[in-house]
Order: C-alpha cells, then structure tokens, then sequence
C-alpha cells in the first residue's frame, strides 16, 4: 500500500532552506536592483553634473558674457594753430565723462586756469599704439590754440590726441550692457564691501554654506516670512549667470551644485571678478546696466577705482534690490540703504569712525540723468549699416569690437542746433528732415541726422529716404555739358522745347516759373536753375549719356535705361548718396568714398580692419573747378543768394534743388573744407510749400553759421584764364559794368565778342 | 619859308597808335584780380599755421617707413592730412607706401592728389616725377 505521502521535515527543511535561497536571492537581486539604480541615479547625477560643467564652460571660460561692440568718435587732435576754442574743448572732455575739478586733475579730470585748461587725459589703447595717460595745459588765443604743454615736464608738445569718446555700442539681443573688468582691475576695497555685506563667508565656504542657508531659515521663521537670503555669493552668481529667478526647489539644487562646481573649477578671485562683472544694478529704458563697472560709469561718471567710499556703498547696496533702492527713481530708500551699508564697513572695519561720519553725510550724488543710450542713433545706424559688409549682427553685438569711426562731436552738436533752429522757422511738425555733414578732402562723414528728433533712433532718412533730387543734378550736367565746347559765357537759349519719348508721348518741360527768359550765358541759366536750357543742352549734345556715365562713376547711377527725365533730377537719392555725389564736385574731381569707418579692434586691440583714405582722379579739374565757380554764383547772385546776403564776402559754393510740387527741399553746399546736404521734406510725400531756397538753403546756413567756415576758395589751373564776362550775353565785360561776373574759362574758349558796359 | 612839320602829323600819330597797339598786343593780359582762387599765399599762411603738427606727424611716418611699419605710417599720414589736407608732402609720402607695398595703382592716385596741391613746387613736382616713374 502505498503510503501517503508526508512531508518529510527535510522537505519542509529544504523549503525553509529554498526560501532563505530565494530570500538570499532576493536579496542579491534587491542589492543588484539597487546597485544598479545607484548606477543608474550615479550615471544621470554625472550627466546632470557634466550638463551644469557644460553650461560653466560655455559661459564662465570663455566669452562668458555678450559683450556690446564700442563705437569711438575721431580723436580730437590737439596742436597749436587749431581753431578749438576752450569752451569746445570742455565740451568734448565732458562728453567723454572727465569731471571738472579745482586741484590739479587725475587722469579723467580738468580744470580751467585763467585762460587755459589743463587736463590729465586718459591712457588709451588707440588703433596704431597704446598712449599713456597724461597732463596737458592748453593755451588758447582767439579761436585758437596758441600752445600745448606737457604738465609734468613743462615741454611744448606740437601735437596731442584725446582719447576719442564713445559715441554708442551696438547691444545684444538680451540688451544688456556691461563693461568689464578684468581681476588685476577690480579695487579690493570693492571686494571687501561686498563680502562684508553679502557674504561674509566667502573665503570660508566651498560654494553652498549650510549654516548661512540656516541662519537664514533661523531669521525667515522668527519673521515669519522671508527677510533673509541663505545664498552665498557664488550661488548668487549661478542664478544669475546660469538660471532663472524663479523660486522653486529644481532651481535651488541646480544653483547649489553649479556654485560648487564653480568653487571647484575657479579660483575665489575668479568667482568675484565674475560676480562684480554680471550682477544687474540698473535699468536705462530697454537696456540693462550689468556689472558695477558700467553702473559705476552711469551714475557717477567715473571708473570703480575712483569711487568715494558712499559712492562704493550706494552701488553695493544696489545689489540686493536694484529696482528698490535705484537712486534715481527711490533716492530716500537708496540713501538708507547705502548708510547701512556704510554702517556695516564700519563695523566691519572697512571704514575708520571718521571716514564713516563723512561718507554717511553726504548726499547720493548720483547723475540727475544717465546718459542717453546711443544719442546719435543716425550715425551709429550708418557705420553699422557700413559694417555689415564685413561682420554679421552677432559678432557686432557680442564680441566687444572696438570701431573708430570719423564722427565729430562738435560739429553734431552744431548740425543738431542749427537743425532745430531752422526747422522752428516753418512751423511744420510734419516736416521731415535729413542732413549730412563731411569733410570732402578726405571723405570722413562727421555727423548725420536721420530725423528732426535727432535723437529718435527710427527711420534713417539721410541714408534711406530716397527722394528726388531736383535740380541737384545740374552741377555734374554742367560739368558734363563743359566738355563740349561750351564755357560758362556761352550763350544759351531759354525757349519752350518738345521731346518725344521712347514710347511716343511728348515731353514738355517747364521753368520752375513757367516762364521763359530768352537769351543767356550759361552761368546764368546755371545760377537761375533754370531747366529748359539744360534739357535742350543735354538732348542736343549728348549731355544724357555722359551724365549717366559720370553717376556710373561714382556708383550712383540708378536705372539701366537712361531718359531725359533725368535731366530735371528725377532720380531719387538719400542725402547721404547726395553727398558722395557733391564730395566729388567740391574736391576738384578727386572721389574718396564717404566712410563713417576708419578701422576695427578686437577687445585685444588687435586690427581687423583699416579703411584707408583713397583718392581716385574720375573727372577733369579745370572742369570742376568751373562748376565750382557756377555754384559760388548761385550763392551770389542766384537761387541761393540769401548766403550772400547772410555772409557777405565769405564765399560759400551750392545749389538748391526743389521737386515737382515743393515735396522736397534741398541744398548742398560746401565751404573750403565741408560739405553739407540738407533734405527737408514729408514721409507721406506731401508738398512742403518749401523749395530749395525757401526751405533747406535755410536750414544749411543756420548750421553753417553755428558750425563756422573757412570761405572757399578755387583751386589754380593753369589751363584756365579768368574774364570778367557779362552774364547775360555770354560777351568779355570789364569789373565794375553791370551783369559783369568773374568766370574761368578754357584757354581756348574765351568769348570774342565784347559786351557793352552798362 | 621853311614848312614847320607837327610832330602831331596824321602820318606819325598812325604810327605812334600802330606801335601802341602792337605793344599792348604784346603784354600779356594780367589776371584779373581773384578773390575766388586760393592763393599761394593762402596755402603758405595755412601751413605755417600748423607746420608744427604736421611735420612732426610727417616725421613720425617717415621713422615708421624705415621700419617697415607700413600701417603705422598711413596712421601718421592720415593724421597730417586731416590737419592739413592740402600738404603736398603728405600725399607723396602715402604714395611712397603704397609703391613699397607694390599697390600701384594707389600709389599713382596719391600721387596725382599730392601733384594738385603742389603749386609747382619743384622739390615735390620732382619727387613725384621719380616716384610716378617707380610706380607705373
């Protein structure tokens, strides 16, 4: 019989002996289990912490910050005999931020003595050599600089250049601005403020400092709510750089781990230098002022290593709550917060008792106003405009380039006023305005506005406005129209005149009069502007073509098919094109490309780029010098006589321009050595009721007058004579008779015919 | 009775007036006088105005020529040139630059700039001549 099974106790042994297997098992499984989630949670900590090391790298080694490329002024150059008078000189240093002071000035300072100024100029890294800091007096004698002295060793110097101001950056997306400093340049006692106030375990920790986090915990409970911070400088410096402000426990780990990543990558002095650099202080409309360096520049107007100590407390004191305690907008919270910070110096021993005394009583000091942000918007738009052929929008506003441009400051500022005096005269609000200002010998544009609002930094109409330039084309027709045989005594013929067109329609042009004037000499049809003669002359002689060969020249011919049209100035130009046209006209044939750039570094001073000054012979002198006659008469006699009756003898060469049904008013003109171009006109292209005359030539001489002019004079020829000729009927005159004009004239053109004295 | 001939005869006054008119066909007609057209003496008053700053600056460029410091010296001309435009010199000296840096083409157009400005000088008429040879 078979016997019933039983469990047999080794079975039930073995069971038991089974399950300490399985649970031995288990536990090999549960330890392997863990094992490797520990793996797996060590493998996802190494790739958060190599993500955190990622994103150290890619900001902290290198190009940790966006850094705004500088856009330089023209070094003013000092040496006797320049027409600078002292009162320009003060206003060229104050705008590059030097303080005036009564003891004898640091680099960045001035003072008046008697008659002369002495300055102590900043060293600076120029394009071609480094220039050390240095103190210069500068006599000065009717207009004048009679002499230059080197302060220290009393000896003339016969030239100096002042460092060139910054006339505004081209910022990053993020609008943040910021200049840095590099850790040899950070002042200790900057260092020590801001330890003492927010940090003061910042040599003791390794990043994250627990009794910190729960002294704070400690104060925020007894509080009952938060009133004190547990982060140390270096997590500070995470949250800024790396993370968002948000409060929330992901973002307070990912800011523990990177500071202590980043205490164990960077050297303490690298972690302060960096949070001196990027801490936020200041709003100025759209762009963030970051790193005291900047703000420091903002609001005092001086470098960190020459803040007086309250000046170094309100900036420190920023730090906790940039917006709450900004000086400007919430002075009385800033001046608590800043003698608690003075406070807490002295506690600290950062200030003697009576250092602290002083510093407590004094007022904030701060600037009433910053500093506009890129107060020249038009010329900072057309240098960028001119870079961008060779940098893209990022290396611009990221890489800290250093461009030298040509801009003067003095004469923007007398181009600014002498606008918004002349524009006063219509009383237009819609009026619209664009001006230009060069040198034509060397082709430097020296100030620009795109706007009435000189400041506005919209539209740029001086380079983009393109409108019709009227009559402004009739110099370079003229200079066409001279290689003929004609002179400025021919005689000309003011009569109505049909052209039938291309496509069949015919043509009839008229006088901005409407009415006919007969007989002439071409000066005098020139100096009138009056059309028809030249659209005759230029059909008949072929003076179509060879003006759109002479825009080709000079790149600024527009169309492919040439129409006679052209001849009344139907093509559009912006003012600035204009000008390149009349730089040409002025400098006897010579075209030198106008730049607002002369050349590029990189934040090591190293050159990228050198715009060199070029000179190219295009047209004949002896022929622009007589169109250079023609338009010194139109500034005598003609459309633009109102300069004669302004200036007197003070000979000034120009020509006005108006469009069909006064929509724009022009004028260029130039002196021995300027040239400017006026554009007045509507956006919506609405008649101004201004013609060239009436409107710009007016707007040009309030500049010129503000902005002072050497007379021009004509360049000598030897193929050219000069005769008195009678203007009307083209015949040899002598001084004195009526109608009788000075004129050069080709050896072997003089009129035979004599004209009767009248 | 002896015929007292007049010095004023018909004949001789043709004769005296032929002579007169041949004598002022002769003269060369003078120049008129110009107050549009700079004049030497414009130049001359304007470069002794600030001859200090450009010679030292021409100076300057020359040192640098010598040592091969091309850039540099451009530098230093273009500094001369925006203080005083019209030096002849300071053109020349650019395009001396630019025939030792075998640019030819801007060493002729400097030239022709620095020949402008000259007023028949013969030292820098001469020193563009040789140069102009150099370069074309």
């Amino acid at each position: 019989m078979p016997r019933k099974p039983v469990r047999k106790p080794i079975r039930k042994k073995s069971a038991r002996g089974r399950t300490r297997r399985r649970s031995s098992a288990q536990r090999g499984n549960k330890r392997r289990y863990f094992f490797a989630v520990g793996l797996l949670l060590l493998a996802l900590l190494a790739a958060y912490l190599g993500y955190l090391n990622y994103l150290i790298n890619s900001r902290f080694d290198g190009g940790a910050w966006a850094l705004p490329s500088r856009v330089y002024a023209r070094a003013l150059e000092l040496y006797p005999g320049s027409d600078l008078t002292r009162k320009h000189l003060v206003y060229e240093l104050e705008l590059s931020s030097y303080l005036r002071v009564d003891t004898p000035p640091l680099p960045g300072e001035y003072r008046l003595l008697g008659a002369s100024l002495e300055f102590h100029s900043r060293a600076f890294e120029f394009t071609d050599q480094a220039q050390a800091a240095r103190q210069l007096q500068v006599f000065f004698d009717d207009g004048h600089i009679l002499a230059l002295t080197d302060s220290t060793t009393s000896a003339d110097l016969a030239v100096f250049r002042v460092p060139p101001l910054i006339l505004g950056s081209y910022y990053p997306q993020s609008g943040q601005d910021r200049l840095l400093l590099a850790e040899s340049e950070v002042p200790e006692r900057l260092v020590a403020a801001l330890i003492a106030v927010e940090d003061r375990s910042f040599y003791q920790h390794s990043g994250v400092s627990p009794f910190a986090i729960l002294r704070a915990l400690w104060a925020n409970l007894k509080a009952g709510k938060t009133v004190q911070g547990g982060s140390t400088l270096t997590q500070q410096l995470a949250k800024n750089m790396f993370l968002t402000p948000e409060r929330s426990l992901p973002r307070k780990i990912n800011e523990a781990f990177m500071a202590l990543l980043l205490e164990l990558r960077f050297s303490k002095q690298a972690i302060i230098t960096a949070y001196i650099n990027e801490v936020f202080l200041l709003q100025q409309n759209r762009i963030a002022i970051h790193g005291f360096a900047r703000a420091s520049r903002m609001l005092f107007n001086r470098g960190v290593d020459r803040l007086a100590p309250e000046q170094l407390a309100l900036l420190v004191g920023m730090v906790k709550g940039p917006s709450r305690y900004n000086p400007l907008t919430a002075p009385e919270a800033a001046l608590e917060r800043r003698n608690l910070v003075l406070k807490i110096m002295q506690q600290q021993g950062l200030l003697d008792m009576t250092a602290y005394e002083s510093a407590r009583a004094k007022a904030l000091g701060v600037a009433r106003k910053l500093p506009g942000v890129n107060p020249f918007p038009a010329y900072l738009d057309m240098a960028k405009q001119q870079l961008q052929s060779s940098y893209s929008d990022a290396e611009l506003s990221r890489q800290g380039l250093r461009v030298f441009t040509a801009f003067d400051p003095l004469v923007q500022q007398n181009l600014e006023r002498g606008l918004a005096r002349g524009l006063q005269r219509f009383k237009q609000p819609e009026l619209q305005a664009a001006v230009v200002m060069t040198d034509y010998l060397n082709g430097d544009i020296l100030a620009l506005v795109g706007d009435r609002v000189t400041d506005y930094p919209g539209f740029n109409r001086a380079l983009m406005a393109q409108r019709q330039i009227g009559s402004l084309i009739k110099p370079l027709l003229l200079y066409t129209l001279l290689q003929g045989d004609l002179s400025l005594a021919s005689l000309v013929t003011d009569q109505p005149i049909r052209i039938r067109q291309s496509n069949g329609d015919v043509w009839e042009p008229r006088n901005y009069d409407r009415k006919l004037h007969g007989k002439m000499s071409l000066y005098e049809a020139f100096i009138r502007s009056y059309n028809l003669p030249f659209i005759a002359l230029g059909v008949e002689q072929g003076g179509l073509e060879a003006l759109a060969l002479s825009l080709e020249k000079i790149k600024l011919l527009k169309h492919e098919v040439v129409y006679p049209s052209m001849l009344l100035g139907t093509t559009a130009m912006s003012a600035f094109e204009v000008a390149q046209m009349f730089q040409v006209i002025a400098n006897n044939g010579y075209f030198t490309p106008l730049t607002t750039i002369r050349s590029v570094t990189d934040q090591q001073n190293r050159t990228l780029a050198r715009i060199p000054l070029e000179s190219h012979k295009l047209f004949d002198q002896a022929r622009m010098i007589q169109v250079q006659r023609a338009m010194v008469g139109v500034g005598e006699q003609g459309t633009a006589r109102y300069l004669a009756q302004r200036f007197g003898e003070q000979t000034l060469a120009g020509k006005t321009g108006t469009t069909n049904d006064a929509r724009d008013s022009w004028f260029a003109g130039f002196s021995e050595r300027l040239l400017s171009v006026v554009w007045l006109g509507r956006d919506d292209n609405a008649p101004i009721g201004l013609t060239g005359s009436s409107g710009a030539l007016r707007v040009w001489a309030d500049i010129m007058e503000l902005q002072g002019f050497e007379p021009f004079k004509l360049s000598r020829d030897d193929s050219l004579v000069w005769r008195h000729i009678d203007a009307l009927t083209g015949g040899i005159s002598q001084q004195g008779c009526a109608n009788s004009v000075l004129l050069p004239i080709p050896k072997d053109r003089i009129p035979k015919t004599r004209a009767r004295c009248q | 009775m002896p015929v007292t001939r007049s010095i004023f005869s018909f004949g001789r006054l043709a004769i005296l007036a032929l002579v007169a008119i041949c004598a002022a066909c002769s003269v060369p007609e003078q120049e008129p006088d110009n107050r549009y057209q700079r004049s030497i003496e414009d130049a001359s008053s304007e470069a002794e105005a600030v001859a200090a700053a450009v010679i030292q600056l021409q100076n300057q460029a020359l040192a640098a020529i010598n040592e091969d410091q091309y850039p540099l010296a451009i530098d230093y001309l273009q500094r001369a040139i925006k203080i005083q435009p019209r030096n002849a010199w300071s053109w020349h000296y650019l395009a001396d630059i630019y025939w030792r840096r075998g640019e030819y083409e801007h060493c002729l157009s400097m030239i022709e700039r620095s020949h402008s400005y000259s007023q028949n000088d013969p030292a820098v008429d001469d020193a563009n001549a040789a140069l102009r040879d150099q370069c074309q």
